[in-house]
């Protein structure tokens, strides 16, 4: 366009903004409009369809607003230091520059894809209840939008236990770990012989509050006799002083056994009698009898003496001092292992033989419907039935790579299941895992070697394994 | 895992409607903090909460701790309120969430209830049907809570012998309630397995006990 063309689009342009202003001006006296208002009409026009135009656009804004909203974002609860990851959609057709602000302070990050798909993920930092700001545009000339968004960060369990130990002075006090370990040194001939370790560790749950160790054991090897025995017993987390409960039946039953295994011809002979005859009713219910009188009466006899002391005691009664027990004796003889045990409650004892590929449970664990439900040692109804021979069990066996005994505390975080308890693919995984150890949770291996007295260090520090929900009071002794 | 399932039973009848609830909301979060804190509590608690008024809804299906984001809770503007018919529920909900032990899985914890209305059951009948099905369910605790000068003590005995009232129906009230309730739940964590009772800890001074 030369200046010619230029001037005379200008000129045209005047004369049409001249024509329409004369149209308007037709129009408003036509409408009967007198001069002075003419101005003030003007004014209310402009005003009007401004304010319109601005309603339109924030109604557009709250048109966004109500999508944004109606997409239901909600942030999942997260842990602290655990990866926290949650996706969401936003309609980035219709919004731009979003932000969320406070996310950068609990360690988060959002990222907006061009599809809209947003992500917001990282650790956090710390735990509370939190608000999050969705800040977003909408209508160009419209305020900055914003959506408040509750998340909240759980604290992660294993930084809230505490440890507090348990108040020396209270009635039947006992040190909240204990670790034997009995080494069972080589015959005239060499051969290894076998050891027996055990590690009681009480429970997080207990720690926490400063309560005693409920559970208990005892190992004993008599030099004489060759006999091994071993008890454990976990005393009811409910009970009042169960401590003491698992305390006497361990010490009782073993006592017991020590006594009547020590020179005890008669039962050796009764037992070589039957192995040599085993299909003989005769020689087995002499054996069976043998076996009542020392591990039945064992039992029984700390039954018993659990209610003496409850009854010596004013407003005592044997349930205040409520425990399981388990106990095996067990010896190696010219023709293998002979092994008789009791057990009453719940926890696991097992026979464990890699060669044979076999884990023998040596009884029925006594469980409820719901968790935590057991029969106790010093419950009446426990020696006035035939039951009670039920949970006797003897086993004669070339030889085992392992007799395991364990409160709940380790068998229910190990096992979870009856059914787990009966497969010998569950206790492999067991028998490797305590050897191995943990090292995510840096938990380490227990060194089981022949005569490995540290072996009882790193059992106790084995105990302190980390399983979600189970932090009960946790006993396991060996014979390997 | 193990669960402690925990039944909320709320009364969300019209009487409940302005301060009364939005002190409920008050206190049941600050009930779900203090739980957080507690290990134990945040590894193996479930709660659930059932509301009641004319209608009876289950507004939180048994959630973990952790994961657990308090639902809106609404209260109609007036109307009966249908206690029995919330036990009823309650029951058909233990039966399906409340896991029991069997040689392939560990069961549950025995649940625990606690129940707060501040009237009585207007389906008095239901009520006293559901209370011996109630009575079936195993649970560890049973905590009843009448709230506010009009809530009838006799139908919640009828319910539990632990049963407790608050004066008044504000916040400070059912903050105190919830706090004392988490405590509870934690005692009740750690006492499980036990034939005895549960031994609650002492209510604070605005829950008083009813002998």
């Amino acid at each position: 366009m030369n200046r010619e063309q230029r001037h005379i689009a200008r000129r045209n342009a005047a004369s049409k903004l001249h024509d329409a202003a004369e149209i308007l001006e037709n129009a408003m006296q036509s409408a009967g409009m007198a001069r002075g208002e003419k101005e003030r009409f003007l004014d209310w026009a402009v005003g009007t369809l401004w304010s319109q135009f601005k309603e339109e656009r924030m109604n557009q804004r709250i048109v966004i607003e109500n999508e944004v909203r109606q997409r239901g974002i909600r942030f999942p609860n997260g842990t602290v230091k655990k990866e926290y990851k949650v996706s969401f959609d936003l309609p980035v057709d219709k919004i731009s520059d979003i932000t969320l602000d406070g996310a950068e302070e609990l360690g988060l990050t959002l990222k907006v894809e061009s599809d809209g798909r947003c992500t917001l993920s990282g650790h956090p930092l710390k735990s509370g209840d939190y608000t999050l700001t969705l800040r977003y545009a909408t209508v160009e000339g419209e305020p900055c939008s914003q959506l408040a968004i509750p998340v909240a960060f759980n604290p992660n369990p294993r930084d809230l236990w505490k440890n507090i130990p348990t108040d020396e002075n209270i009635p039947y006090y006992k040190p909240d770990s204990a670790t034997e370990y009995i080494k069972v040194e080589a015959g005239a001939e060499g051969k290894p012989r076998k050891d027996m370790i055990a590690a009681s560790q009480r429970g997080r749950s207990h720690a926490q509050e400063g309560k005693a160790r409920d559970d208990h054991f005892s190992l004993y090897h008599c030099d004489d006799s060759d006999w091994y025995i071993m008890a454990v017993a976990d005393g009811a987390g409910s009970a009042r002083y169960s401590r003491k409960g698992s305390e006497v039946a361990c010490n009782t039953v073993t006592e017991h056994c020590k006594a009547m295994l020590l020179d005890n011809k008669e039962f050796e002979n009764t037992l070589r009698d039957y192995v040599e005859d085993r299909d003989n009713q005769e020689k087995r219910a002499a054996l069976t009898r043998n076996i009542h009188d020392i591990l039945l009466k064992g039992a029984k006899k700390a039954h018993d003496k659990i209610n003496e002391i409850a009854a010596a005691q004013e407003g005592l009664q044997p349930k205040d001092f409520a425990t399981t027990l388990m106990f095996a004796i067990c010896k190696k003889f010219e023709f293998g292992w002979f092994i008789a045990s009791f057990w009453v409650g719940d926890g696991a004892m097992c026979l464990y033989d890699e060669t044979t590929k076999t884990a023998k449970l040596l009884g029925v664990p006594d469980e409820g419907e719901f968790s935590g439900q057991t029969r106790f040692l010093t419950m009446p109804a426990i020696f006035r039935t035939s039951d009670v021979y039920n949970r006797l069990r003897m086993t004669i066996v070339p030889d085992f790579t392992a007799l395991f005994l364990m409160s709940d505390g380790v068998s229910d975080p190990m096992f979870e299941t009856d059914k787990n308890l009966n497969s010998y693919a569950k206790w492999e995984e067991f028998y490797h895992n305590l050897r191995a150890g943990f090292p995510a949770d840096e938990i380490g291996g227990v060194d089981l070697t022949d005569d490995n007295e540290a072996a009882k260090d790193q059992l106790l520090g084995w105990l302190d394994f980390w399983s979600p929900g189970n932090h009960d009071d946790r006993t396991i002794a060996i014979l390997y | 895992m193990r669960r402690l399932p925990v039944y909320l039973l709320i009364d969300t009848s019209g009487s409940m409607r302005g301060e009364p609830i939005e002190s409920v909301k008050v206190g049941l979060e600050s009930m779900l903090s203090s739980l957080r804190q507690d290990p134990f509590a945040l590894e193996s608690v479930n709660i659930s909460i059932i509301t009641f008024d004319r209608e009876v809804k289950q507004i939180l299906p048994l959630t973990p701790l952790d994961e657990l984001q308090l639902p809106e809770i609404t209260t109609p503007e007036s109307g009966p309120t249908h206690t029995g018919q919330a036990l009823k529920l309650l029951c058909e909900q233990i039966d399906t969430e409340v896991r029991l032990s069997t040689p392939d899985q560990k069961g549950d914890w025995m649940p625990l209830l606690f129940l707060m209305t501040d009237g009585k059951p207007s389906d008095i009948q239901l009520y006293k049907e559901m209370i011996p099905e109630i009575k079936k369910r195993h649970f560890a605790g049973i905590i009843a809570c009448a709230a506010g000068m009009s809530a009838k003590i006799e139908p919640l005995k009828e319910l539990t012998d632990e049963v407790y009232s608050l004066d008044t129906v504000d916040s400070t009230a059912f903050k105190k309630f919830f706090k004392w309730v988490s405590d509870s739940i934690g005692v009740g964590n750690r006492s499980i397995g036990a034939t005895d009772n549960l031994v609650l800890p002492p209510p604070p001074a605005e829950v008083n006990v009813i002998v």
